[in-house]
């Protein structure tokens, strides 16, 4: 009798694997195009701002900025993770890896680390360009301020510019932009496992990105007093548990015009995210698992 | 005594389809076994099952009873899939990869790394005949030439057990002699291989055993030369016989209580003739000295 192969059931280098051919599919699919109409965006607001804006324009273009970032990054993570499991079934490759020693969840973990990985570097060329962007526009309102403003005056103006433009407390809001990004591409992956096209999963994902933006309502309804119908407290309950509530992400306006966001309710935040961010895949898997091929 | 690549026993699936109350039974009560080093041939018409029994074996479906195994190791487990090697029917792999990549890729998910995977790669890129083509994108690969790659793939990772699906479905005679060559090469290595196609008179060439499956079942299994031939009737094949040679055959035959059936031109197979005027010749060794 032959004795069983060794075979270790978690190998990170099979998940690292699949997740860098992930990431170079989707990279030669020129998904990086989308930067570059982000980076026209905000070049475009730049130029906007000084011709139109009455408000402070740096806070303008952090507003519109980070509001994009938020936007592009959402969007980039729905288009690339809804096709990824329905494009490998289609073609057959998810037969060859899977005839391979490959786990079902060494796959689903690959596939997913690789669009994090897309999702985390266009955060990071996004930002780059809005700190590039914002940079150049400090300058030129520093330049200006010089120009016009009298000496009295100078030093405040001066300091008004400064704490408008790109500052270290926009980090946490970058970083809060990309973890929503990264939980709905979970959530999505988790529709394409039980979905049968990737229409369906994108059009279910847009509308509980939505359900997501207004689910605080729900909470309310849930959490109300003792006047909410019974039956509406458990609706607004299952959608208060099952949705996250995205409108925690936003935290955009807030840093736009300078507030620091508070580490506490970061920390929060984020831990919220991560924890969504681990059931959804948890349940991915599950379903995937039990899946016939 | 020997080992069994696979050990089939008792398998039976059955599909829920939606509105309808009786389950689609594709696969019923199945049991064979197929002994290390055999190339077993796994035949049927569309819809017999082969697949369904295909994607069980590689834990892709799971059986609804019974149970299949990989040298000794249930093909439930993964670990089992550490044996294998799969190509699928017409194979679509990452387009975007080039054929190196590609086996670099399913190199890294067999466990092989570094330099070994690289020496690996670029052996099974040699042995289907593609080291040329090791840095062209997959997107420009034509049909044969997939299936090849797809043949590496399945390699890369020293299987014992190879399951070929249609191996050489859509590819020209050319193409699908030197596959046929390369799987009898596999033979002589040592791997067992499990070939499923329609190309019969290619089954007929290089498997050992075959199984024939309907509807789910299977209703036919043995030695090819057991289940083909006529155990009551011999073939002769004579060179510059003349027609009273033959009739005398005849009368002899007659005499000694046999029959003569039947006398005809034996003809050429058509791949070998197909072969022979598509194949270049081999050059004539060149003259010192000459010019042409």
């Amino acid at each position: 009798m032959t004795a069983a192969p060794k075979h270790s059931l978690f190998s990170s280098r099979r998940v690292l694997a699949l997740a860098h051919n992930t990431l170079l599919e989707l990279i030669r699919l020129k998904v990086f195009y989308f930067i570059l109409l982000f980076a026209l965006l905000i070049i475009g607001s730049s130029i906007f701002t000084i011709q139109f804006s009455f408000q402070n324009p740096l806070q303008v273009l952090k507003d519109v900025g980070l509001g994009a970032m938020s936007i592009f990054s959402w969007l980039l993570g729905l288009l690339c993770t809804a096709g990824l499991l329905p494009k490998d079934q289609e073609d057959r490759t998810l037969y060859t890896i899977l005839a391979k020693p490959v786990s079902r969840f060494e796959y689903l973990l690959g596939k997913l680390s690789g669009v994090f990985l897309l999702i985390t570097l266009a955060v990071l060329l996004m930002s780059v360009v809005f700190a590039g962007v914002l940079g150049i526009r400090e300058q030129q309102e520093i330049a200006a301020a010089m120009q016009s403003s009298s000496p009295q005056t100078l030093a405040l103006d001066l300091e008004a510019i400064r704490s408008a433009a790109f500052q270290a407390n926009l980090i946490p809001g970058i970083l809060l932009i990309l973890l929503k990004a990264l939980l709905c591409s979970t959530l999505t992956l988790l529709l394409s496992t039980v979905a049968t096209s990737s229409v369906f999963t994108i059009l279910t994902s847009v509308v509980i990105y939505l359900i997501g933006h207004v689910q605080g309502i729900a909470r309310e309804a849930w959490l109300g007093g003792s006047e909410t119908a019974a039956a509406l407290k458990v609706l607004s309950a299952g959608v208060s548990l099952v949705f996250p509530d995205l409108q925690l992400f936003n935290v955009v306006d807030e840093i736009a015009v300078g507030t620091a966001l508070p580490m506490a309710l970061f920390w929060q935040v984020s831990g919220l995210g991560l924890f969504y961010i681990l059931v959804y895949f948890l349940l991915a898997q599950v379903i995937f698992a039990s899946r016939e091929l | 005594m020997s080992t069994s690549a696979i050990s089939i026993q008792n398998l039976s699936k059955e599909f829920h389809v939606p509105f309808r109350r009786e389950p689609v039974r594709a696969v019923q009560n199945l049991s064979l076994e197929v002994p290390a080093g055999e190339v077993y041939g796994l035949l049927g018409p569309n819809g017999s099952g082969k697949s369904t029994t295909m994607k069980i074996l590689l834990g892709l479906v799971s059986p609804t009873a019974g149970s299949s195994f990989i040298f000794n190791v249930n093909s439930k487990q993964v670990e089992s899939r550490e044996s294998v090697g799969f190509l699928p029917e017409n194979p679509y792999f990452y387009k975007y990869l080039t054929g190196l990549e590609t086996l670099l890729f399913f190199g890294k998910l067999c466990g092989l790394q570094g330099k070994p995977l690289q020496e690996k790669a670029r052996h099974m890129l040699q042995t289907v005949g593609l080291s040329d083509a090791a840095d062209r994108r997959l997107g420009g690969y034509s049909k044969g030439m997939l299936q090849r790659i797809g043949l590496a793939q399945a390699l890369i990772g020293d299987p014992r057990l190879l399951v070929l699906d249609e191996p050489t479905a859509g590819v020209d005679p050319a193409g699908s002699h030197e596959i046929r060559d390369l799987i009898l090469q596999f033979k002589s290595q040592g791997i067992t291989v499990l070939l499923c196609s329609h190309m019969l008179n290619q089954v007929q060439q290089i498997c050992d055993r075959i199984g024939v499956m309907n509807h789910g079942k299977l209703v036919a299994e043995g030695r090819l030369d057991d289940l083909i031939s006529a155990p009551n009737q011999t073939e002769l094949v004579l060179e510059n016989a003349s027609p009273s040679l033959i009739e005398a055959f005849g009368r002899l035959a007659t005499d000694s209580g046999a029959r003569l059936l039947d006398q005809r031109k034996p003809h050429a197979d058509l791949e070998r003739f197909f072969l022979k005027i598509t194949q270049p010749k081999p050059e004539a060794p060149s003259t010192p000295g000459r010019t042409s």
